[in-house]
């Protein structure tokens, strides 16, 4: 046990560190199972994509731009991207079967991952600030000692997840487009033969999806303080843990998901010292394992309910 | 004459290599009620998929004298048809009312979407219980009528309905059917039904045709398809 155990200030510094990273573990997660309920396709490029978003994000800053005006022009890019590419790469391939998909969602993390090193080099960059990242951008909440505080930073990501998640709440929920979406979710032939244009429902999920992982790439830059070409590998893993945690089809499953998973690497090694911390990635991964065993479908997913 | 309002000629069509229908000709006529009969792997589904464009398809279908060949499917269902898929294809995971809303995407006018969906509830009953149920967890005859009643959401003028009587108990079915008399009565919807239930179907509809092997071996009245002999032996055990 942490020494720490009966200190309030590091319990709930733990608690804020684990839901901060839990929120950028279910906005990936919440990308990948975007794209996932409509075209059954995982997109393994989702990381790079948002790498790449968020290196149009500190672009667009260096040249001036006010970074949420950038944050704005990179999301609409990315959503343009992603629809693209759908549309381009992965419907072709799609009639070839679920394989050359799965390859070129590979290829695509090559390349982009490739491409993003060759133009802004393989150092580390500073990472743009959309939210004020300060020494003194806190809130106190104890004052100690020791000190408890709440970062603007984690204040903004769980901020920015709660808006999204009233955002697509609405977007799927209360439009006719969303309803198309959820229709080619639930039955994509039968949405067909109600004249739903499918094809433009994929791109709309692959396109919602990129925009939503540059958003989080932003924001993961922001955490961390730095950006480069890697900066997505390791959250891509945890997104897809999370979102396996939560159901893959489950939206409110990839949110929920991404906060338990944030907590459990928080907790932990936080309480349980003998946890080296960077076994909390294995930790996590075991939670996500033991869950799978007893609820296959993960948390939220749904198995059809369908009567003969 | 007036071409029929559909029209099917020298139809073929095929999954990848197999091919289904072998030079299909066919006609429902407007307000008409027209029945495809046949054994299992006859190719009747194939002729609906073909219709919507749901199958690689070569030959011509004509709704209306316009050409449907070619055209993707949400193209095929603008210009007035309906299909209600075999196994009913409701959308599990929606509740009842959405699932008929679904029904309605090519159409523009809310407060007629909005009446026309309390006329079903009207029809069905059952669909007004459950109007805020997911569909998925309905019975076998209730997301049968649900999936009648989104399929005539589109306002279509024809309808395409395959095996609507599956799995369906006799007392459901008769129920189910004498609804569809009535909105073909009423509507002047025109309906093209594949239905194993070949007695109750040939009840109730004007034409019939006989499909084996991928065309059409026998046509005409109601009457004249059930007094054949052959087509009773085959399909009306007697």
């Amino acid at each position: 046990m942490s020494p720490n155990i009966d200190n309030p200030a590091y319990l709930l510094t733990l608690l804020t560190g684990g839901l901060t990273n839990g929120a950028l573990y279910a906005l990936v997660a919440l990308a990948i199972v975007l794209v996932y309920k409509t075209t059954s396709h995982i997109n393994l490029a989702q990381g790079e994509m948002a790498t790449l978003g968020a290196f149009a994000v500190f672009e667009l800053t260096r040249r001036g731009v006010p970074v949420w005006i950038a944050i704005g022009i990179a999301f609409l890019l990315s959503f343009a991207l992603g629809a693209g590419l759908e549309r381009g790469l992965i419907r072709p391939l799609e009639r070839r079967g679920v394989f050359p998909v799965i390859l070129a969602t590979l290829a695509l993390f090559l390349i982009i991952n490739a491409g993003v090193a060759i133009i802004w080099g393989t150092q580390p960059v500073e990472a743009p600030e959309p939210i004020p990242g300060g020494i003194e951008d806190k809130v106190d909440v104890l004052t100690g000692p020791p000190p408890f505080f709440v970062t603007y930073v984690s204040l903004g990501v769980l901020a920015v997840l709660v808006a999204l998640l009233l955002g697509l709440w609405l977007l799927l929920e209360k439009t006719k487009l969303g309803l198309g979406y959820r229709a080619v979710a639930a039955n994509r032939e039968a949405a067909q033969v109600m004249g739903i244009p499918v094809g433009r429902m994929y791109m709309f999920g692959w396109g919602i999806a990129a925009a939503l992982g540059t958003l989080a790439a932003a924001l993961v830059a922001e955490t961390a303080g730095t950006l480069d070409f890697n900066s997505m590998g390791v959250i891509l893993i945890f997104g897809l843990a999370a979102a396996t945690l939560g159901g893959f089809d489950s939206v409110p499953g990839a949110a929920v998901g991404g906060l338990v998973l944030g907590l459990v690497m928080a907790f932990v090694p936080g309480l349980f010292t003998v946890v080296e911390g960077d076994l909390s990635v294995v930790i996590a991964l075991v939670v996500v394992l033991v869950v799978l065993l007893v609820r296959p479908q993960g948390l939220f997913g749904t198995k059809t309910l369908e009567r003969v | 004459m007036a071409e029929a309002l559909l029209q099917l000629s020298d139809v073929h069509a095929a999954y990848g290599e197999v091919e289904v229908l072998r030079g299909l000709d066919l006609e429902v006529g407007e307000g008409e009620v027209v029945v495809l009969l046949g054994a299992n792997g006859a190719g009747k589904t194939t002729t609906l998929r073909a219709i919507c464009g749901m199958v690689g398809t070569r030959g011509s279908v004509r709704l209306a004298g316009q050409e449907l060949v070619g055209r993707p499917t949400e193209w095929v269902i603008r210009q007035g048809i309906a299909h209600v898929p075999q196994g009913r294809g409701v959308f599990g995971s929606l509740s009842v009312e959405e699932n008929l809303r679904v029904g309605a995407w090519n159409r523009r006018d809310t407060a007629g979407i909005q009446a026309d969906i309390e006329r079903w509830y009207g029809v069905f009953p059952r669909l007004a219980e459950r109007r805020t149920q997911l569909a998925g967890g309905m019975s076998g005859g209730e997301q049968q009528m649900l999936a009648v009643a989104r399929g005539l959401m589109g306002r279509p003028r024809l309808l395409l309905l395959d095996e609507p009587s599956l799995g369906l108990a006799q007392i459901i079915t008769r129920e189910l059917f004498r609804q569809l008399e009535q909105i073909n009565r009423e509507e002047s919807v025109s309906m093209l039904i594949v239905e194993q239930n070949a007695e109750l179907a040939l009840s109730f509809a004007g034409r019939g045709y006989v499909l084996e092997s991928g065309s059409i071996v026998l046509g005409g009245t109601a009457d004249e398809v059930r007094g054949n002999e052959d087509m009773r032996r085959a399909y009306l055990g007697y």
